[in-house]
């Protein structure tokens, strides 16, 4: 059922849904092909700290645990009903939760609204409604949370641990991504699968990413459809502002339902009506799965990028080209190097290189060459950005160079300057970018992703700057500097913000 | 100023109709501050004459019937109207026209309008999306709409900032800049009239669909020239 409003109860309380201190899984099962098996395994293999209640009348044990006939004979208060059972026995055990004032449910169970048996579901979710027990699902893969090591999921396995919440509609696509996550060193704080989104919905899961869980950075999330338009931009508008937010639209075909009795009706598109919702809600979007990640994971580790002035460092001619392609389609406008920094980027290449941007450090470039090159770009106050491109030739070691890369960084933490790094080559390569993204650089196999990495990073940059242009508008207003509301004009607006010496997005500018 | 255009809604319902006819449609964005040509409804020929000439020459005529919707595809608009005399001549000719083609339609009457002089031709319209409700659309008017589809979309309500980001977001906006040293279109009259749309739409939730299409924009000023509402019964 579609959600009357944002409810302020489902946001404080989703805290006991990915972070509770005890757990029921009601339809706890000692077979191994069942789901009911799976998830109780799952909690205990992940190492989770807080207590784990094993619900079914058919055991006295399962996997260690003391087993439960119902969840009547738990004294302990119960967080989270992870709800694993037959759904013709939903509306009792649903009933028997809110007796027992369980405080969120996670239903996993499947054949509700998605094949039709949408009465089922409404009295289900009635009852959870009248008892504020937020409802998660049906139809889920469950949830996860790396920082609590809690997967109360029959996903593999925790998915790797990082910074991302990851909100998604598939829940055969979340338990593949979990995959890709530890495969690729793609850090979750927190996986959401919403599936029928029967209750809870994007809205409120949002909300609580943004304002309540301290882990989470950067939101992702996987769309196929949304119920509660309004609210969903309302609550995005409020997000955004405390953490970026990327999005995934799945399913663009056109819309058949709007009579096209106007212009205008016949030129909606569902694709159009969401890139609109996106747009003003603050929310940053993805083209694809890999693009998804490849702007999320970026967005979780680095700082926005407040300005337009990006630098590409290269040991590649080819790779340096394939970037500033790129950075076109990413809205990344790439400037010439300025003049001191060309002299300084001189001193660590051979003759041949090149100092307009990209800089072209040359295949004969070391470890300490784009470390200096590194720290040169971030240390001048004109460079908002950069972006490290790596090829892998005979004489260096990627390895080596990941060294280099994130030494520079480190030392300019500070400066608040977004790098991401890009290595191509084989599995040498991806190894030093494994390495880097454990090291909090966002590193990634070619110069077009790390570009769309970085596109999201500015993308992020304008709408923060734009938030703070409105609060300072009035200001600029009075020293003589007119205002303009759209994102290319605000850059303007901030290098005037820059010359007065105020802060934009946490980032000290002179 | 909510319940003068409730009342035209009101009628076109209680006359079995879904969409109010163009006087009406004008009539409801006159009232919202939406500038729009000046138009008088005529029901004979010497009224089309008098009002023809209150308006000033050239004007057009159109048809205003409750069974016409798209109103060009048969023969009821005549643009250019001189003098008294062609009104006369063209008055007639609509009417015979529009016979032909639809034998049955109700002819409520002539619209006479003003003759905006030619200018840069834009669409602002509102659809109702099942999911995010209404939403505004912005584009250049004929074939940047029809064949390119060059348009974007915002959801009410607006702000000015939304209303400004979607006149810049589409391709052909250089053309509303400045084009071929003509001077620039009035931006500022096209937000307000993007915002002045979708706070009719948000108070007016019987409005299904809307098209003011098209519109045109000086270097200072805007004014519409053609505007359709289709409703449904809330």
């Amino acid at each position: 059922m579609r959600i009357p409003e944002i409810r302020p109860y489902v946001i404080d309380n989703l805290k006991f849904m990915f972070k509770p201190d005890s757990i029921a899984v009601i339809g706890a099962s000692r077979n191994p092909k069942k789901i009911g098996y799976q998830c109780l395994k799952n909690l205990i293999d992940s190492g989770y700290k807080g207590k784990i209640f094993p619900i079914s009348p058919y055991a006295d044990e399962l996997l260690g645990l003391k087993c439960y006939p119902s969840i009547n004979n738990v004294e302990d208060d119960i967080d989270l009903a992870l709800v694993v059972i037959p759904k013709k026995l939903t509306e009792q055990i649903v009933t028997e939760c809110a007796e027992k004032r369980v405080k969120t449910i996670a239903m996993i169970t499947s054949g509700f609204s998605e094949v039709d048996n949408k009465e089922l579901e409404n009295r289900v979710v009635e009852i959870c409604r009248k008892n504020k027990i937020p409802l998660l699902g049906p139809n889920i893969v469950g949830v996860a949370d790396t920082s609590v090591k809690c997967n109360a999921s029959f996903c593999q396995s925790l998915p790797y641990p990082g910074h991302i919440a990851f909100i998604s509609q598939s829940g055969a696509l979340a338990i593949a991504l979990v995959g890709w996550t530890l495969k690729f060193k793609i850090g979750l704080s927190s996986l959401a699968s919403i599936g029928n989104k029967a209750d809870v919905d994007f809205s409120e899961l949002i909300l609580y990413y943004a304002e309540r869980d301290e882990n989470t950075r950067c939101i992702c999330m996987y769309i196929e459809g949304i119920d509660a338009g309004p609210e969903f931009i309302e609550s995005c508008k409020r997000a955004y502002v405390k953490k970026p937010l990327v999005a995934l639209k799945a399913g663009i075909s056109q819309r058949g339902t709007v009579a096209a009795m106007s212009h205008t009706g016949s030129l909606a598109g569902s694709t159009k009506i969401y890139m609109a919702a996106f747009r003003q809600g603050g929310v940053i979007p993805a083209e694809n799965l890999t693009e998804m990640f490849d702007r999320a994971l970026a967005l979780s580790l680095q700082p926005p990028m407040m300005g337009d002035l990006c630098i590409v460092i290269t040991n590649g001619g080819g790779a340096g080209v394939s970037a500033t392609d790129a950075s076109e389609k990413y809205g990344i406008p790439l400037r010439d190097t300025p003049d001191d920094l060309k002299a300084k980027a001189k001193n660590y290449m051979p003759s041949f290189g090149s100092v307009k941007n990209p800089i072209d450090l040359t295949g004969m470039c070391t470890k300490e060459c784009y470390e200096k090159a590194i720290t040169a770009a971030l240390e001048h106050e004109d460079v908002d950005s950069v972006v490290v491109l790596y090829c892998h030739t005979a004489i260096t070691d990627p390895m080596d160079i990941a060294e280099g890369i994130y030494s520079a960084v480190t030392k300019y933490e500070d400066v608040k300057k977004p790098v991401v790094a890009c290595f191509i080559g084989g599995v040498e390569c991806d190894e030093a970018s494994n390495w880097l993204k454990e090291m909090g650089v966002p590193s990634y196999p070619s110069p077009e992703r790390s570009m769309t990495a970085m596109g999201a990073l500015r993308e992020y940059g304008m709408l923060l700057g734009s938030v703070e242009c409105d609060e300072a508008s009035n200001w600029l207003k009075e020293m003589g500097v007119p205002p303009y509301p759209s994102p290319e004009r605000s850059i303007t607006a901030m290098r005037a913000l820059r010359k007065y010496g105020m802060l934009l997005g946490g980032r000290k500018v002179e | 100023m909510s319940n003068k255009v409730d009342e035209i809604m009101n009628e076109a319902f209680s006359e079995g109709r879904t969409f109010l006819l163009e006087p009406e449609a004008k009539e409801v964005c006159q009232i919202y501050g939406i500038p729009v040509t000046k138009f008088k409804v005529a029901r004979s020929r010497e009224e089309a004459v008098r009002f023809a000439e209150e308006i000033g020459y050239p004007v057009v005529l159109k048809i205003v019937s409750p069974d016409v919707i798209h109103k060009t595809d048969i023969g009821g608009v005549v643009v250019d109207v001189k003098n008294s005399k062609q009104v006369l001549e063209v008055y007639d000719r609509i009417i015979k026209n529009v016979k032909s083609r639809k034998a049955d339609a109700k002819i409520s009457g002539i619209l006479i309008q003003e003759m905006a002089p030619d200018s840069t031709e834009v669409v602002v319209g509102e659809v109702r999306d099942p999911q995010f409700g209404p939403s505004i659309m912005f584009g250049l008017g004929g074939i940047f709409v029809e064949i390119l589809k060059d348009v974007s979309f915002r959801i009410v309500p607006l702000t000015e900032r939304d209303a400004r980001e979607m006149i810049g977001e589409i391709k052909g906006y250089p053309i509303l800049a400045s084009y071929r040293g003509q001077p620039p279109s009035d931006v500022d009259s096209i937000v307000d009239i993007i915002l002045r749309v979708s706070c009719l739409v948000s108070e007016h939730p019987e409005i299904n669909q809307l098209d003011l299409n098209p519109i045109f924009v000086y270097s200072k000023g805007a004014k519409v020239i053609d505007a359709m509402i289709i409703l449904k019964k809330p």
